[in-house]
């Protein structure tokens, strides 16, 4: 274990992440301080995904370190890695829900898989999360019976079942309408206010210059990071041109219809 | 007055015969210390008699997540069913969550009690259920019936490429488990009947048995029961997998007919990969049984002409044509599971048990069938 600065929630070091000699991500480095919402983005098959898997212990990187709260997740084994995978929570792009169980059941899970609590306050827990998500009343529903943006709320629920500081959200707001997209940037930006620190994937603008308070931006050909900063400096003052093109919805100019 | 001390957390729980409870907490209220706590005042508390509950936090130094979870838990009334509650002391920030997630006991019921059918409205409904079933069920073979023609009789609007790579899939790539299958079933037929005939000095007809077994029942059966297994349950998770994907929507949005476009070539590959399947289970079943008897000392030349002897081409045509049937019963049951997958995770695995259940069923009631047939009109 190493001593991480107090605002350090999680420190990416020299990350290079690929698939055999297909590497997609190389010496990446960047730290989320503890608090913030936290948002990576970039153009489709920048490896936005592969990154925040690779964060959270899904992808073994080809080489360096990834510290969440202090501990080596890359390196760690045993009890110490499952201690490090409770510092956190997930919601994945689909929600990922168990379709065999309701949603009450579906936040319980985890609680009862490892938590100490006793039986009748794990209920309570539950409905305590899914009530922090405005679902309090579809407890009882099936994640099939549910809307896309409600299964995205059930699964940030499930993410905060163990009452982890860290939650990493896949594309939260993909696929959504507008007002349920600004629902879920609401819940977010409440759940900041309770303290908990996000790693968002997303390329949804609007949503990002609503609740990301900085931002790394991957390029498909550098395979790493080409911008770091907050979200309106970055579209106002980014010395790469492609990044200001990004941020202001511009077309690039050499892929016209013509051409392609 | 009780009161509790643990490592990080003192409880103080008094009930007073007025009516009136107090509990005070100081210390770190946390998931370590949660569990002590609440059994503590589920001694206490449950079962006496108390009007009013006073929750007094004010000496909480930390709390957790799964503190605040007892903490709702007592603000509802769940160990005081007839108290007023009141949780006192929070600070501010966890004061503004507490209120954010007060719940309502309702929150837990938030369905009305489902009532129970009776015995006449679950057999009602069961009999609803399964004439529609067997409704859709005729409506399905109506629709293979009025398409199947039309296949045959315009080769140019039939799928050949995908109904040849259903032959490979399902013909000739089960080649080998069909052969190994087989052989070793003419084993286990030979060395069964020799020890049997051999108590009658007749062990020369073991040829007779195994040439009778395997082509008039044996061969198609086994063919079948492992094309179902095999195929039926394939067929049935592929187009399951397309319609949860929505693929079949996307088909009928173009304009297409699933029926012609995904079940014609599966029958069609049916019936032609399971009489060749069936001829040459026959086939192995045989030469696994001439390997027993050569074993046992008898010739070759005389094992073979007792074979010839044993059999009509009209049970090897008899056995074939039931083959054929077989073929048609697995992939249309297959793809008739597929076509009904519903929605869900399990939902695919679901139709595959039910192809290859319905499958077997089919495939025995058709060969008793069959038998039946064939011993009236003999």
């Amino acid at each position: 274990m190493m001593n991480a600065p107090d605002d350090i929630a999680i420190s990416v070091k020299d990350l290079t992440v690929g698939y055999g000699d297909n590497v997609i991500l190389q010496k990446v480095n960047f730290q989320v301080r503890r608090g913030e919402v936290f948002v990576i983005l970039g153009a489709s098959g920048s490896g936005k995904s592969t990154l925040l898997k690779a964060m959270i212990g899904l992808y073994p990187p080809l080489s360096g370190e990834v510290w969440i709260e202090g501990g080596n997740l890359v390196a760690a084994q045993g009890k110490e890695r499952l201690a490090l995978l409770r510092k956190f929570g997930v919601m994945y792009q689909s929600g990922a829900l168990f379709g065999s169980l309701t949603v009450l059941e579906n936040v319980r899970l985890p609680l009862d898989e490892f938590s100490g609590l006793p039986e009748p306050l794990k209920e309570v827990a539950a409905l305590a999360r899914l009530k922090l998500v405005g679902l309090g009343a579809a407890a009882d529903k099936m994640p099939a019976e549910l809307s896309g943006g409600m299964q995205k709320r059930a699964a940030i629920a499930r993410a905060m079942a163990l009452d982890p500081r860290i939650l990493f959200l896949d594309e939260p707001s993909a696929g959504l309408d507008p007002i349920t997209s600004a629902g879920i940037d609401l819940l977010i930006t409440s759940l900041h206010h309770f303290g908990f620190t996000f790693v968002i994937v997303s390329h949804e603008l609007p949503s990002i210059y609503s609740i990301a308070d900085r931002v790394v931006m991957l390029g498909s050909c550098t395979k790493g990071i080409i911008a770091e900063g907050k979200p309106t400096e970055l579209r106002d003052g980014a010395a790469d041109p492609w990044v200001r093109r990004f941020f202001n919805r511009q077309p690039d100019p050499s892929h016209s219809v013509e051409s392609s | 007055m009780k009161i509790a001390t643990q490592n990080e957390l003192e409880t103080d729980v008094e009930v007073r015969p007025n009516g009136q409870a107090c509990v005070v907490l100081r210390g770190r209220l946390n998931e370590h210390t949660v569990a002590g706590c609440w059994g503590l005042l589920e001694k206490e508390l449950p079962g006496k008699k108390v009007e009013t509950l006073h929750v007094d936090v004010s000496g909480l130094g930390f709390c957790d997540a799964a503190g605040l979870t007892l903490l709702l838990y007592l603000n509802m009334g769940r160990m005081t069913p007839r108290a007023t509650v009141s949780v006192l002391g929070l600070k501010a920030d966890l004061e503004r969550i507490f209120r954010e997630l007060t719940l309502e006991d309702k929150a837990f019921h938030p369905h009305p009690a489902i009532k129970r059918d009776s015995f006449v409205e679950k057999m009602g409904r069961r009999v609803r259920q399964m004439t529609m079933e067997f409704h859709e069920e005729m409506v399905f073979l109506g629709a293979i019936i009025a398409t199947l023609p039309a296949s045959i009789f315009h080769p140019k609007r039939s799928r050949w490429t995908e109904t040849r790579r259903i032959v490979e899939l399902a013909g000739a790539n089960a080649v080998p488990i069909v052969s190994l299958m087989s052989l070793l079933l003419g084993f286990i037929i030979a060395f069964e009947s020799a020890r049997r005939l051999a108590e009658f000095g007749a062990q020369l007809y073991v040829a007779n048995t195994i040439m009778v077994v395997m082509v008039r029942d044996m061969g198609p059966l086994m063919t079948a029961i492992l094309l179902a297994g095999r195929s039926g349950s394939s067929f049935a998770a592929e187009i399951g997998t397309m319609k949860v994907n929505e693929e079949l929507n996307a088909l009928k949005t173009f304009g297409l007919d699933p029926i012609p476009f995904l079940v014609v070539p599966r029958i069609l590959a049916g019936v032609f990969v399971t009489p060749l399947l069936t001829f040459y289970s026959i086939l192995m079943g045989v030469i696994g049984g001439v390997i027993v008897m050569l074993g046992l000392g008898f010739t070759l030349p005389l094992i073979l002409h007792q074979l010839a002897s044993s059999v009509h081409l009209n049970d090897l045509g008899a056995g074939i044509s039931k083959s054929a049937v077989f073929g048609v019963i697995v992939s249309a049951v297959g793809c008739w599971h597929g076509l009904r997958t519903q929605q869900g995770p399990s939902a695919v695995g679901l139709s595959t048990t039910r192809a290859v259940v319905t499958s077997l069923l089919l495939i025995i009631v058709a060969d008793a069938f069959f038998s039946a047939i064939s011993f009236l009109f003999k």
